[in-house]
């Protein structure tokens, strides 16, 4: 057998290999800079239907709305550390008269004459908290249904402190004789009297 | 507990004039649901991969119910929503409007299921949840048929109001804008968008 010995031959073919290698290292890299890995799981809720559970009829005059946020915060003190759990919830108390309540004779007309005797205002649903709009502001530890439940307690009783307020009925009281007086007098009354049932 | 100051949320009491008559209120019940699943994805040599990674899974449901009222906007209600001819009356409402008045998250009825590794969900995960929620409910509206029961309803509450004042039955006539279609309903549901926005 011939053997060839040309050192010429021989770095050529070294250069090849060397160039192949370069080649190959590059396409790794160039993969490997590539290359994503992230963990993680998908916020998303499924979706799944809703059902109406009841339609009733209602007569509610809104005459005042009072918008509310409140931060509720908890404690639980531990032998090493205290848990801490702080939400804001939300909230709109509605101040007006409920229709259904009026007494026969509530309306009395004489020829351009009106004089209606309406319910006292009042807090016209005792549901006002929008619960599935809560905040989670800060948590440490592990909470329960029955804690979050008192902390829903907490905030509805800050809300009706902060919302029920003299001053705000009587602004609903002044603002509910006005509106209906507006609407008596679209409805051709010239005179219209407004009182409250005491 | 330490909160930095600056991200103490500004906490507000918006209190508004109005006068809205709602005539009708509904009841809707949703479970909210989410299945936890940890995933692996990612690239690797040009080939895109998702993988269920065998750490357990997690999975809640969320009972909740919430209430919507419709109303009709009475604040500019003036004599140009009245007619009056051959001794009847015809009233020209203006547009009901569907509201949110007040949600429940039915907190001793939640289920959660954990896997031997996982952690329990966060408040925060969890009021995640229910706001999405609570935007489902939201994004269903139109499809509820509720406008036309407001409708009817508005008539059933106002006509008592107007036979007080000397007019018969008959007499009355309650009438409203148009009929809707898909597109006027959208827009005719009154969100709290401006109030979240500011959150």
């Amino acid at each position: 057998m011939r053997r060839i010995n040309n050192p010429l031959l021989s770095l050529t073919a070294i250069g090849i290999v060397l160039i192949l290698l370069v080649l190959l290292v590059g396409w790794v890299y160039r993969d490997i800079k590539t290359t994503r890995l992230r963990i993680g799981a998908d916020q998303k809720i499924d979706i799944t239907p809703q059902q109406i559970q009841s339609i009733k009829e209602i007569g509610e005059w809104e005459f005042l709305s009072i918008s509310d946020e409140e931060m509720v915060d908890t404690i639980r003190h531990g032998i090493f550390s205290d848990d801490h759990l702080v939400r804001i919830y939300y909230g709109t108390m509605r101040l007006g008269v409920n229709l259904k309540q009026v007494e026969p004779g509530w309306i009395v007309t004489r020829g351009d004459t009106i004089e209606i005797t309406l319910p006292q205002i009042s807090l016209l649903d005792h549901d006002f908290i929008d619960e599935a709009r809560t905040k989670s502001f800060y948590e440490s530890g592990s909470w329960t249904a029955k804690d979050r439940e008192a902390m829903l307690r907490k905030a509805y009783q800050m809300m009706l402190r902060r919302g029920m307020t003299r001053q705000n009925l009587q602004i609903a009281e002044q603002n509910g004789q006005g509106q209906v007086r507006q609407v008596m007098q679209g409805m051709g009354f010239k005179h219209v009297k407004i009182l409250y049932k005491e | 507990m330490s909160v930095p100051a600056d991200t103490l949320p500004s906490l507000v009491t918006h209190i508004r004039q109005c006068s809205r008559i709602y005539t009708t209120e509904y009841k809707i019940h949703k479970i909210v649901t989410h299945d936890d699943v940890i995933r692996l994805k990612g690239t690797f040599l040009a080939q895109d991969f998702n993988l269920k990674m065998p750490l357990g899974d997690r999975k809640i449901a969320i009972p909740m119910d919430a209430t919507l009222k419709t109303y009709i906007d009475m604040s500019n209600f003036s004599e140009r929503n009245v007619e009056k001819t051959d001794g009847k009356i015809i009233i020209i409402l203006p547009d009901p409007q569907v509201i949110m008045t007040s949600s429940k998250i039915d907190q001793k009825n939640i289920k959660e299921y954990i896997g031997l590794v996982r952690s329990h969900f966060t408040d925060a995960e969890m009021t995640n949840y229910e706001r999405q929620g609570r935007a489902a409910i939201i994004e269903s509206i139109p499809q509820l048929n509720i406008l036309h029961t407001a409708q009817e309803n508005a008539a059933r509450v106002l006509v008592p109001l107007i036979k007080q004042m000397g007019y018969q039955e008959e007499d009355i006539i309650i009438q409203f804008r148009k009929e809707y279609g898909l597109r006027d309903l959208q827009s005719l549901i009154h969100l709290d968008i401006e109030h979240e926005k500011n959150q």
